[in-house]
């Protein structure tokens, strides 16, 4: 059963609904604020650029953001009202590098319509007052005391029905708002009142302005000397004060965004819905304005904020493509353009569609999506784990390890790689081609395998075999001394640094050796009660070629030990409880901590913090990798040192945040690895898998990757044939010239691999794509794309004409091989049964693919069902077909084969808007709505009654604060078969904050585990601005708000691990499970996505 | 407003979503016509009084009718789909039945937390509280006389009041949870609409033509509506001589129309008595303090000439919609208590009996019976936007379904005419192929 359902966030919200800059984290800072829907992030502004400073979550959609400083402060503080009628000032506790909630509060009224042009927020310039529009005919009033502390609020009539913008004016001696409002005529005008704070009203306020341009939508308050306000509309820009009115003709343009440039606020730049800056300057003389000026910048993306930073830097937040930091230039370039893009901020938002693929076919999904708008709309292909660029592969099986070694001790590069194998160990080394040719190093002995080889000091280098350590000159490549293992005994295991060498040889002895110029000089010897199985004395202290700890893993007792050396005394004896043997230790660093990891042979690996002078093992904590034994090994990419785990399920290990952080290789197997960073392959691994050595770069050490692919137009569905090994998408191209209506459609066929298009079908005119899909008919080899097409006339309300258009990939082109009209728009095609199942407006249709006499195809249709207000959203499973109605919840239905007839099971009798569904299984059916909810429901063909069965039973309920516009099937991550994880079942999700996040289907066990695991950490963790969580995720639309139920945040509960160890200990404490247990049941979530 | 581009714009989060529900709605109801997809099956025998949907489900219509019968739809299942949903009865309670009423009932409405009771009060002198499963009466209130309209408050969270305005001169508080009358506040009564803003208040349209606001845990009425207030959202200027700019003046003159009607109104002679009640912002400091229950024994203000014959709260609670005797429709602002002179097009209103009139969510559109048709009118120009025409005779109430649009009427004609957002009924039709049209190209 897929009751319970965990739901979390694989890519956090990019699209930038607002920002603001000041002096935040303290009086000398200039930050960059941004929202991102439901979270924030705080940047700093250096000379290198922006450095982010926080990043954290919000218990709220984010409806608006301010900044602003009370009197006596020397920083500002932070206004956030969320959509939800709840509202906080936050104030920048440097000490701790926290946030600090000042005020926080409810301005949520009972009587009120929810205003239509989005909720007002707006704070006085002389911070007598914050003022909030949030219903249609009120005007709500925080006023601040003379402390700046905030008073109870209370609302004031405003009788302007339809308003546009509300600001405050400056310079006035009372609280003065300026409001662009509609009347009844659709007449644009703008008023004043004066806010009397000890009344509780509005005065009439100064002046006034009637019938403005019919497109005046935004006010921009203009500070001292000039003060007044500018009025933006589509067609032209007024000034307006109490004794000033100029107006210019701009170019038809719906701007979005303003920033002011000068504190005088005589100059700001604008920008517009096609994605142009423009600067619009005040001229005045001696404080009076005598006139407007604007004047083109240049393009950048469409702006849905603008904050001008300092220096001509401009950062451009953007809601339809990447949000970008850029300059100002005093010359234009070659393209006349200003505007010099320094950086960009991926942005997956809004994602329209997506599809799950394994392009690669390594069992691993990545998501496709659609994503942006209008000219910078874009493909982006979502990858999770780091990928492998393969440079070179040789065949070769059976090897039993691999290392890098030097020419000589300060060549930057590295030459051999020697590889060993049962039975024999072989060098390779790159030759004058660049290639990578066998070689031989004449005094190692090759006829052997090698068990561990090390550049050492003096031009040296080291290999161990089972016999003996022999050292070995780099530069004359002869022996120079060797140590032979004392008769009777072999070397099992050995490791080496530059100067020291470490062995454990049967009968639990091991010997440390140090290495010299041309000596090879044993130190020490120790006998251990049992055997050895791994060593490692990889330097973590100051000298980069010599360690005084040394980490040993044991047989039989299970244990890993730390010896200090040279003196080989024991320090710690950590056991490792259970019975699987270490099978790989290794000693590393990671941002200034020092790690012991400890990896076992069933594909666990614990870590332990380890303290470097005393050798003491802490905050143990354990993680399941893979299920094979696994080989640690560190290596160093962008001058940071990773560990790269190989077994069954590759891993990186870097660290992020003082946080330890596993990130999925996308390989399926490698049995070893080493960083060889060679010449010709600069910051390279050599990775043996598979019967394979391979060498290739690494990708960036993070979790996700994107890669972006502009299309210059906007793709709305998409989806992949496997067959033909092509993607094709709906889409469509403004043409920016002639106006909103003069768009063009197209069906875009694209490989698989290169992303370009390779064959393009251009749709009718006022034609649209609606859906597509890749799919086969019964008693018909071929696969086809189907497209579902809507005929968009400017004189209809709904189409009642639409197409569905069947093509076959034929030599890289677009075929169409049949065609079928429907009476109205094609919103969703399914394959079902050999058939097509499409949701034409009010109905579901069914076709069959029919052979004609003449040998040609064609759909008919078969059967239908009425019974829907609009059937958007359709998926089927077996017989059963699951419709997602514009306002009508979920509904089943069920095809009958014998009669040939679609009828209804049961529904959802909600009146739930929605905006996608997706079936979890047999019985539960998920849905998410236009209030940002998510829910399930039931079928219940067990019901006693008649009413019983025909009711879809709701049993789940969560407030996910952002709009789905498409489920999937699918994972982000390599699932195997035989871990715990894999087991589960997961649905991808994309929204229109360019949220990609998972839902999983837990198993009821885990799923009260985790529930506990979430109130508990309710307690611990609080939300931002004091908001709350319980509060945040109750499912809430404009009937009712219920407590969510059956969904758990999996962001909150994977917070568990940034948790500090008081806490965490804290959370163990009440609920009565180890922190090692805790971490490694959460961390295991982390991996679903 | 095209239905596919406003879902475009939804999906790419060019337009709030909230407001997407909005503008599909609003685009529904102006397409309001009688249903070809669903019919009501009326079981009644006499004019029908009183429709009600529930609140909860917005699934079940409750239906009073003037032959003492009562009667539960189910509106989402059908008893026949075909050609077209008939929807009958679930039950019917008529004179058969062992408690039903014994002469026509003025009111059935649901209690607004479930589906599980129902209140239905009748010209007999009783209101009875129905068991919706078992069908049975489960409190009954013996009444002084004819009850002409029940309301409970959707709001409530702390009373199970029934509001009942009877014949007598009082408005009756029936409490569910206990089956005694738990207060009585005087008036004539008419009509009664619990407020959409407090669980406490209780408005009251009287056979005098006022309509007052009670507070239930208080002695006596805090506002009456006074048809010659009139003065909303007027605000004293700023007093600064040298700010009276060219525009002022125009605004001036945006209004001058307002005021001309708030002279006409003076002219025909009301209101001449004015005390200051409730919050009047605009009115300075009260010249001496009464008792809040002695002010409303003095207050002699009229909404209406005659008797008030209906109320409505827009669901927002800002706004009460009246309709008097006197044919006149007014909406008021409820927290200056002023009317808002919205001239709504001459309406012919039915004068004998209370009225059950029906607002859109939004407050954009307000559903009146005149006489036989119904009326639409946009709540802020007063324009009459569509007429509903269907009934053979006058119809005495309406019912918005909020969640599908739908206008549910009742009339003199004993039928229950469904009104729907228009919608083509696309039946393909599978013909040969008619390919005549090359589209490919």
């Amino acid at each position: 059963m897929s009751i319970w359902n965990y739901v979390v966030t694989a890519h956090k919200p990019t699209n930038v609904t607002h920002s603001c800059v000041g002096n935040f984290t303290s009086p000398q800072d200039l930050n960059l604020i941004i929202a991102k829907c439901t979270r924030i992030e705080i940047h700093l502004l250096s000379p290198q650029g922006l450095q982010p400073m926080l990043d954290v979550p919000i218990y709220g959609r984010i409806a608006t953001l301010e900044l602003f400083r009370p009197h006596g402060e020397a920083q500002d503080y932070l206004f956030i009202a969320t959509e939800r009628y709840k509202f906080c000032v936050l104030q920048w506790d440097s000490e701790s590098g926290e946030l600090v909630t000042r005020a926080m509060g409810d301005v949520s009224d009972r009587i009120g319509r929810p205003t239509d042009n989005g909720q007002i927020g707006i704070i006085d310039p002389d911070c007598r007052l914050i003022g909030l529009h949030l219903y249609d005919g009120l005007f709500k009033v925080i006023p601040f005391d003379n402390k700046g502390q905030l008073k109870e609020a209370f609302n004031i009539r405003l009788e302007e029905l339809q308003v546009l913008d509300i600001k405050f004016l400056y310079g006035c001696s009372k609280p003065t708002i300026v409001v662009l409002y509609q009347d009844n005529k659709d007449a644009r005008h703008v008023k004043t009142y004066e806010v009397a704070l000890k009344d509780k009203d509005f005065v009439e306020g100064p002046w006034s302005q009637n019938n403005l341009d019919n497109g005046a939508d935004l006010l921009i308050p203009v500070p001292p000397p000039l003060c007044g306000v500018l009025i933006i509309g589509e067609e032209t820009i007024v000034y307006c004060s109490a004794n000033a009115f100029k107006a210019i003709p701009i170019r038809p343009s719906i701007t979005k965004a303003y920033g002011r440039v000068d504190p005088d606020g005589s100059r700001y730049l604008l920008g517009d819905h096609t994605g142009m800056i423009s600067l619009l300057v005040i001229t005045h003389e001696k404080e009076k304005v005598t006139g407007l000026k604007i004047e083109p910048l240049g393009e950048t993306s469409i702006a849905s904020t603008i904050s001008y930073l300092d220096n001509a830097f401009v950062y451009i937040g953007s809601s339809y493509g990447d949000s970008q930091l850029i300059k100002l230039n005093l010359q234009p370039d070659a393209k006349g353009s200003y505007v010099e893009v320094l950086e960009r901020y991926v942005n997956l938002g809004p994602i329209v569609d997506f599809c799950v693929v394994d392009l690669e076919r390594q069992g691993q999904g990545q998501v496709v999506t659609c994503s942006g708008a209008y000219k910078d709309g874009s493909l982006r292909v979502v990858r999770n784990g780091i990928g492998i660029n393969e440079q070179a592969s040789v065949e070769l099986q059976g090897i039993k390890g691999m290392w890098s070694l030097r020419s000589s001790t300060d060549d930057p590069f590295d030459t051999f790689l020697v590889v060993s194998f049962i039975s024999e160990t072989r060098i390779l080394a790159m030759n004058i081609e660049d290639e990578l040719e066998e070689t031989e190093i004449e005094g190692f002995c090759s006829q052997v395998q090698t068990l561990f080889c090390h550049d050492a000091v003096h031009n040296q280098l080291v290999q161990v075999t089972s016999s003996s350590v022999r050292l070995v000159s780099s530069t004359t490549r002869e022996l120079r001394n060797e140590w032979h293992a004392p008769s009777g005994y072999s070397v099992n295991v050995a490791t080496a640094n530059a100067t020291q060498v470490l062995l454990a040889t049967g009968g639990g002895h091991l010997v440390y050796l140090e290495i010299g110029d041309g000596i090879l000089l044993e130190v020490r010897h120790a006998q251990l009660e049992y055997e050895i199985s791994c060593l490692d004395i990889n330097p973590i202290g100051e000298n980069p070629n010599h360690s005084h700890l040394a980490a040993v893993g044991m047989w039989t007792d299970i244990s890993v030990r730390v010896f200090s050396l040279p003196d080989l005394n024991l320090i710690t004896k950590e056991q490792l409880g259970g019975e699987i043997i270490p099978r790989s230790v290794l000693l590393c660093a990671f941002e200034g901590i020092s790690y012991l990891l400890c990896a076992l042979g069933d594909g666990h690996l614990l870590n332990f913090m380890l303290n470097t002078s005393t050798g003491e093992l802490t905050d143990r904590k354990k993680v399941s990798l893979g299920t094979q034994p696994i080989t640690l090994r560190t290596f160093s990419s962008k001058n940071t040192t990773h560990v790269f785990a190989a077994s069954d399920r590759p891993t990186v290990i870097y660290s992020s945040n003082k946080k330890l952080l596993y990130s999925n290789v996308n390989l399926k197997e490698v049995s070893h690895m080493c960083p060889f960073n060679s010449a010709a392959f600069p910051d390279s691994l050599a990775i043996a898998k598979e019967g394979e050595l391979t060498i290739g770069t690494i990708d960036d050490i993070q979790k996700l990757h994107i890669r972006s692919i502009p299309l210059g137009e906007h793709a709305r569905r998409i989806c992949h044939q496997e067959q033909s090994r092509t993607f094709a998408i709906c889409s469509l191209k403004y043409n920016p010239t002639s106006g909103e209506d003069s768009e063009v459609h197209f069906v875009r066929l694209l490989d698989d691999q290169t992303f370009e298009f390779i064959s393009t079908y251009s749709l009718d005119t006022y034609e649209y794509g609606c859906f597509i899909i890749s799919c086969s008919f019964s008693d018909d080899n071929n696969v086809y794309y189907c497209v579902g097409t809507a005929y968009v006339l400017p004189e209809e309300n709904e189409p009642t004409k639409g197409r569905i258009l069947v093509f076959a990939v034929e030599d890289g082109k677009l075929q169409l091989i049949a065609e079928k009209e429907t009476k109205g728009a094609v919103y969703c095609l399914n394959a079902f049964n050999g058939k097509l199942l499409a949701a034409i407006n009010q109905k579901i249709q069914l076709y069959k693919w029919v052979l004609r006499d003449d040998g040609t195809h064609e759909l008919q249709s078969e059967c239908g069902h009425h019974g829907h207000i609009l059937a958007l959203y359709v998926q089927t499973r077996g017989d059963f077909i699951v419709v997602g109605d514009l306002m009508k919840s979920i509904s089943l239905l069920i095809y009958k084969h014998e009669e040939g007839a679609i009828e209804e099971r049961a529904r959802d009798y909600n009146a739930n808007w929605m905006s996608a569904v997706e079936i979890l299984d047999d019985d539960i059916y998920l849905g998410a709505e236009n209030s940002f909810n998510l829910f399930t429901v039931r079928k219940n063909s067990e019901g006693a009654t008649d009413e019983e069965r025909g009711r879809l039973e709701v049993v789940g309920e969560y407030h996910l604060g952002e709009f789905i516009n498409r489920f999937r099937h699918g994972s982000l991550v390599m699932r195997l078969p035989d871990s715990d994880v894999g087991q589960i079942p997961t649905v991808i999700f994309g929204t229109i904050n360019g949220v990609i996040g998972v839902i999983a289907s837990l198993p009821n066990d885990q799923y009260v585990f985790l529930e506990k695991l979430q109130s508990n950490l309710r307690k611990v963790i609080k939300g931002v601005g004091g908001l709350s969580h319980e509060q945040w995720r109750s499912f809430n639309n404009e009937k009712k708000t219920v407590e969510a139920r059956n969904f758990l945040d999996g962001d909150l509960i994977e917070s568990f691990l940034d948790l500090n160890r008081i806490k965490m200990d804290e959370i163990s404490k009440a609920m009565d499970v180890s922190v090692e247990e805790l971490c490694k049941r959460v961390e295991e979530l982390t991996r679903l996505h | 407003m095209h239905v596919w581009k406003e879902i475009r714009d939804r999906e790419g989060g060019k337009v709030h979503s909230h407001c997407f529900a909005k503008r599909i709605k609003s685009n529904r109801i102006s397409q309001l016509e009688l249903s070809n997809q669903k019919d009501i099956v009326s079981p009644h025998k006499g004019a029908i009084n009183s429709l009600q949907i529930d609140s909860t489900e917005g699934r079940y219509l409750l239906s009073a009718a003037s032959d003492a019968s009562v009667a539960v739809f189910d509106l989402q299942r059908p008893a026949v789909y075909q050609p077209i949903s008939k929807h009958s009865s679930l039950f019917l309670l008529d004179k058969h039945h062992r408690h039903a009423h014994k002469f026509s009932v003025s009111s059935a409405i649901w209690y607004p937390i479930d589906t599980g009771l129902f209140v239905t009060a009748s010209y007999d002198h009783h209101i009875n509280v129905w068991d919706t499963n078992t069908i049975q009466v489960v409190v009954n209130f013996k009444m002084p006389g004819k009850v002409h309209r029940a309301a409970m408050s959707n709001l409530s969270t702390s009373h199970m009041l029934i509001a009942a305005a009877t014949e007598d001169v009082q408005v009756r508080l029936c409490d569910i949870a206990s089956g005694a009358f738990a207060h009585t506040l005087l008036d004539g009564v008419m009509t009664v609409e619990w407020s959409n803003s407090s669980e406490w208040v209780l408005v009251t349209g009287g056979c005098d033509g006022a309509i007052r606001f009670w507070d239930i845990r208080r002695a006596g009425c805090f506002l009456v509506l006074d048809q010659s207030r009139t003065q909303l959202g007027r605000r004293p200027p700023v007093l600064k001589g040298s700010m009276m700019t060219k525009s002022k003046a125009l605004s001036l003159q945006d209004s001058s129309t307002k005021s001309r009607a708030a002279q006409k109104k003076h002219a025909n002679g009301s209101g001449s008595k004015q005390l200051p009640i409730g919050r009047v912002p605009s009115k300075g400091p009260m010249k001496q303090r009464l008792h809040p229950g002695m002010l409303s024994t003095q207050d002699r203000a009229t909404a209406h000439y005659g008797a008030v014959t209906g109320l409505k709260v827009t669901e927002d609670g800002m706004y009460l919609l009246s309709a008097g005797s006197d044919s006149r429709l007014r909406l008021w602002d409820v927290q200056s208590g002023c009317d808002t002179l919205v001239n709504f097009e001459t309406v012919r209103l039915q004068i004998n009996k209370p009225l059950q009139f029906a607002t859109t969510q939004d407050a954009t559109l307000v559903f009146v019976p005149c006489m036989r048709s119904v009326k639409a009118f946009d709540m802020w120009s007063g324009n009459m936007k569509s007429i509903l025409r269907g009934h053979y005779e006058c119809v005495n109430s309406c019912w918005f379904n909020q969640q599908d649009q739908e206008l549910y009427t009742g009339g003199n004609d004993r039928q229950i005419l469904v009104w729907a957002p228009a919608r083509s009924i696309a039946d393909e039709m599978d013909g040969p192929a008619e390919d005549q049209d090359n589209w490919s190209s």
